[in-house]
């Protein structure tokens, strides 16, 4: 217990200090260099709705921003933030410079719209982000079940486990910075 | 336990400041107090120290049929949660983890259970695109809509917040699910037990049988 709240709060001040004062300036010359990972769609209720997650990690010195997001298997895809039980559709999110944008669980999510067919664990599903600087990005989406959530290692007594430490600081981070 | 979790909230509004003082262009409108969110917590459920009576809801069923939530319910182990259809992510995966850890339990216990999702979007989610969403998490958990402020009235008096769907000055959508799950005791039908929406299903499997019960998770 005391361990885990330790290793959380340091995590969190590393993440600060990370984050910490390295904007200002930084944009003007340097340009953003993005990946992608820990992509995954949980498996939806029906085809009228579903959720998309994953990270965009910057390694480069300038922001960027994810403005849109189309896939060839949904109508509409928009960008939203959950934050207090409030869901809120978002024109952008940014991407700061040596930085991450996370996408997970209970947090920020695309939300598809009438799919084309109901997605099925073991399916993937398409995608293509476009961000403002660095352009598109394909990314795919495997279909993981309904419940499934990275964030939380499974089976008793996930609370403790490590990789949920340094993923919360991550969320944490994703969540003021955003 | 409480001086740790005074700790941990110390260190992380300390960062939290840290983080918005040097963010120039981090929007501010954003609260930075999630950040305190159940880092110092170890078990997903949260006793009342003072329960809540079951809200005094007569709404409208999946049948498109009355439906009084304390005379149905009365004297069976309940669990409650205001939720929407038309929402990807914590809703679905809310009555989802519900339902695997229902059907983890005994026959005799699963039919015991009562799971009841009330509709926070009711204009929207009709009997029929409630029974049809509801379907696809588990046939028995029973779906309630109906008049948005008694809806809203009856989530109050548990602590539960919620506004009506709407779309802000930019056209954005902007809409609401209740943040807890509240579970209801069998002996008294008192609200006793409170879960956020991190628990997971090993969560709910851990608590369902103490809460058929009406004892202490």
């Amino acid at each position: 217990m005391r361990r885990r709240l330790l290793g959380a709060a340091l995590a969190l001040v590393a993440a600060a200090s990370l984050a910490g004062c390295s904007d200002g300036g930084a944009e003007a010359s340097g340009a953003p260099e993005l990946s992608v990972d820990g992509a995954f769609m949980p498996q939806p209720v029906n085809a009228d709705m579903a959720a998309g997650f994953f990270k965009v990690t910057n390694k480069g010195s300038a922001a960027d921003q994810l403005t849109s997001v189309t896939s060839p298997s949904a109508a509409r895809v928009t960008l939203h933030s959950t934050k207090d039980g409030t869901m809120r559709e978002q024109d952008a999110f940014e991407v700061p410079a040596d930085g991450t944008l996370d996408f997970s669980r209970g947090g920020n999510h695309l939300m598809f719209e009438e799919l084309t067919g109901r997605p099925a664990v073991g399916d993937t599903v398409e995608v293509t982000l476009h961000f403002s600087e660095s352009g598109e990005i394909e990314v795919s989406l495997p279909v993981k079940e309904a419940t499934y959530n990275p964030a939380k290692a499974s089976g008793p007594g996930h609370g403790t486990a490590h990789p949920a430490q340094g993923r919360t600081a991550q969320e944490h981070h994703g969540t003021v910075r955003s | 336990m409480r001086k740790k979790t005074l700790l941990a909230a110390a260190l992380l509004s300390a960062s939290a400041l840290t983080l918005t003082a040097c963010g120039g262009s981090a929007e501010s409108d954003k609260p930075v107090a999630s950040v305190s969110s159940d880092v110092a917590t170890e078990k997903a459920a949260t006793v009342l120290d003072q329960p809540f009576k079951k809200p005094d809801l007569v709404l409208t069923d999946t049948q498109g049929k009355k439906f009084d939530l304390r005379e149905r319910t009365a004297g069976k182990p309940t669990l409650i949660y205001f939720g929407y259809t038309n929402c990807p992510d914590v809703c679905p995966l809310t009555m989802s983890n519900i339902a695997i850890a229902k059907k983890a339990l005994p026959k005799a216990d699963q039919e015991k259970l009562q799971v009841v999702f009330v509709s926070t979007d009711p204009e929207h989610d009709t009997p029929e695109v409630l029974g049809s969403w509801l379907k696809g998490q588990d046939p028995d958990f029973i779906g309630l809509t109906g008049d948005f402020a008694t809806i809203q009235g009856g989530a109050r008096t548990i602590g539960i917040s919620i506004d009506e769907p709407t779309k802000d000055k930019n056209g954005k959508r902007v809409s609401m699910h209740g943040k807890q799950v509240i579970a209801f005791s069998p002996k008294d039908d008192a609200g006793y037990v409170m879960y956020g929406d991190d628990a997971t299903a090993d969560d709910y499997q851990k608590d369902l049988p103490k809460l058929l019960t009406g004892a202490k998770p």
